[in-house]
């Protein structure tokens, strides 16, 4: 990428952080917040470097990453596989649909504690949360997606004497990854707050139980917000390694 | 970068900074609203003839232990007092944060909690105290043979978490024994199912609160153990806390609850049952199970009594327990106080108390 075409994708971004923190700045200034209501952002990027410095960061931000990660990989892979399903068999689709949306529209927060008390607080019960919180934008992606694809490719796929599996990666896959990516970005940005519901139901780390420590016990604001920054950051992180793959499968949306 | 269109990059980062400020807006508006909300209380309270508004915190569910909050409202104290009272319900790292804002008048909170939050700069005070004796506790069924803290190495405890009040006293009970938490077999139940787990069997003891789940236990035919952490360090329990700005704004008005409440909490000592009759009057689901009710109301009104009380009366504040409470946390290897440990000045306000 040239210096050019690097300002000019970075640019926006870097001008809409640097508005945002210039006015979150002068809201602390002018309307004279302390810092246990609203800390200015240099109060903030302070906590920030020291909580990872002093270690209090790392371990916590490591265990909501991994959960992420095994979630996220779960659920979307589970969800993929019922998608399809969803998509080729309209018996499955009837029979399952109703599940899907009842399971959806049900809170993960009301079923957080229930997944704690029967698998316990450990990251069986984490992953578990995340992978439901990624599956139903993954499975409902999938189904539209290979819903979508052409049925004329499939049938001339067909006629030209190629198997049913050659079909499915010849034709299906590739007409439905675009679409599939769509449901896979949002599941990847639900599998952190997926995460961090999981760890406020219980557990000793993640970025969950930081936030409920820095509120509730020790009353640091800052860490709050540093902790809050670094889920988004988190977040940001693993919505870009999506984006990534997406490219490298798919090729740059326009 | 997030695959937006090479022609419109311009235009999105324009709306992206515009988006920013907005968030900024509507955040300042929220906190401006609550801001607001103190002020035109103060006021308020400057008039002769009109009540004073006043927004009091109690904790997260009501309960029969707030009986005096409630006596005093139905039997008109606060009203002949020229007090306006609300009661709002809030947990309690929200209810420190709120008072400290000024967003909420009074309340009720714990002590343990009073102190990390003054460190971290929020400028409260604890006025009042309520439970004289601190109402966390171990418990354990008699069956198990744990009647000391030393009794407990090597077993199961359920608790909540590794912070907050509950994990204080924990700390100060095992040190009592000379342990540390890594002597005992921490369980945890965010949930707050440790009660649950220990009528089930799944842990030996658990923590909770002495006017609460023992009680609970012990009435349904269990016979249960208390292991108290006053006896090694007299922890601060739950009082009435206000923010310093609402002290001077509204301290008569501030002192005049306070008396109001008081003479609630004595005459619920004197009578139960019109303490009872109050909170089933203002929480008729409590009314369901009164035999329990009454139980938890006795066992609170217990909790209200300690040698310091006893000899200056309901309110007093033990300034020599909050001191040693100060230095144990601050000598706590994970304790929760910020940089230099606050003074007991700097943590309490005997000012609203009767005379």
């Amino acid at each position: 990428m040239t210096p050019r075409a690097l300002l000019h994708d970075v640019g926006p971004v870097a001008l809409a952080a640097a508005a945002f923190v210039l006015g979150w700045k002068l809201l602390v200034v002018v309307a004279g917040y302390p810092t246990f209501v609203l800390p200015a952002p240099e109060v903030v990027a302070q906590r920030l470097v020291t909580a990872w410095v002093d270690g209090t960061m790392e371990p916590h931000a490591a265990a909501t990453a991994l959960e992420v990660a095994i979630g996220f990989s779960v659920g979307s892979t589970l969800a993929l596989g019922a998608g399809y399903l969803l998509a080729r068999s309209p018996l499955a689709g009837r029979l399952l649909s109703p599940y899907l949306v009842a399971a959806q529209a049900t809170p993960i927060l009301a079923l957080a504690p229930l997944l704690a008390l029967w698998f316990g607080t450990g990251l069986l019960s984490k992953v578990i949360i995340c992978a439901l919180i990624v599956f139903f934008p993954v499975a409902v992606s999938a189904m539209v997606a290979v819903r979508s694809v052409d049925r004329q490719l499939i049938e001339m796929a067909s006629a030209f004497g190629a198997t049913r599996r050659q079909v499915v990666a010849g034709v299906e896959i590739p007409g439905a990854l675009p679409v599939v990516f769509g449901g896979i970005r949002v599941g990847a940005t639900l599998a952190v707050v997926g995460a961090i519901i999981a760890e406020w139901a219980g557990g000793e780390h993640g970025l969950g139980v930081l936030i409920n420590l820095a509120r509730g016990s020790l009353f640091d604001t800052p860490l709050l917000f540093a902790t809050l920054f670094t889920i988004a950051g988190l977040g940001v992180g693993f919505y870009l390694l999506i984006v990534l793959v997406e490219r490298r499968l798919v090729g740059a949306r326009g | 970068m997030f695959g937006v269109a090479p022609a419109d990059r311009g235009g999105r980062g324009r709306r992206g900074a515009v988006f920013a400020l907005g968030i900024l807006v509507v955040l300042g508006a929220a906190c401006q609203g609550r801001a607001g909300d103190t002020s035109s209380g103060a006021a308020a309270g400057s008039g002769s003839a009109a009540p004073t508004p006043l927004v009091v915190g109690l904790g997260y569910i009501p309960s029969v232990q707030f009986a005096p909050f409630y006596l005093a409202q139905q039997a008109g104290y606060y009203r002949d007092a020229n007090l306006a009272v609300t009661f709002e319900n809030k947990i309690d790292p929200d209810l420190i944060t709120l008072v400290g804002q000024g967003a909420v008048d009074i309340g009720i909170a714990d002590g343990t909690s009073v102190i990390p939050a003054v460190s971290q700069g929020i400028p409260i005070r604890y006025v009042t105290t309520i439970y004289a004796q601190f109402p966390n506790i171990v418990y354990a069924k008699a069956s198990s043979g744990i009647r000391t803290a030393a009794d407990l190495r090597g077993k199961s405890i359920g608790t909540p978490g590794k912070y907050g009040s509950s994990w204080i006293m924990l700390e100060a009970l095992l040190a009592s024994a000379d342990m540390t938490p890594s002597d005992v077999d921490v369980r945890l139940y965010p949930d707050f199912g440790q009660g649950t787990a220990l009528a089930q069997g799944a842990v030996d003891a658990a923590t909770g609160f002495s006017n609460n789940e023992p009680v609970v236990l012990q009435l349904s035919g269990t016979p249960v153990n208390v292991l108290h952490a006053d006896a090694s360090v007299p922890l601060p329990g739950n009082g009435l806390i206000a923010s310093t700005a609402t002290i001077t704004a509204k301290h008569a008005a501030l002192a005049a609850f306070v008396a109001a409440t008081l003479r609630a909490m004595q005459e619920i000592k004197a009578d139960p049952a019109k303490g009872l009759a109050a909170a089933v009057a203002q929480v008729p689901d409590l009314g369901k199970d009164q035999a329990t009710q009454r139980a938890i109301l006795d066992a609170t009104i217990a909790t209200w009594t300690n040698a310091n009380v006893a000899a200056n009366g309901y309110g007093a504040i033990d300034r020599s327990a909050w001191a040693a409470t100060v230095s144990f946390m601050a000598k706590l290897p994970d304790g929760p106080i910020a940089g230099t440990p606050p003074t007991v000045d700097q943590l309490v306000d005997e000012s609203l108390l009767p005379a």
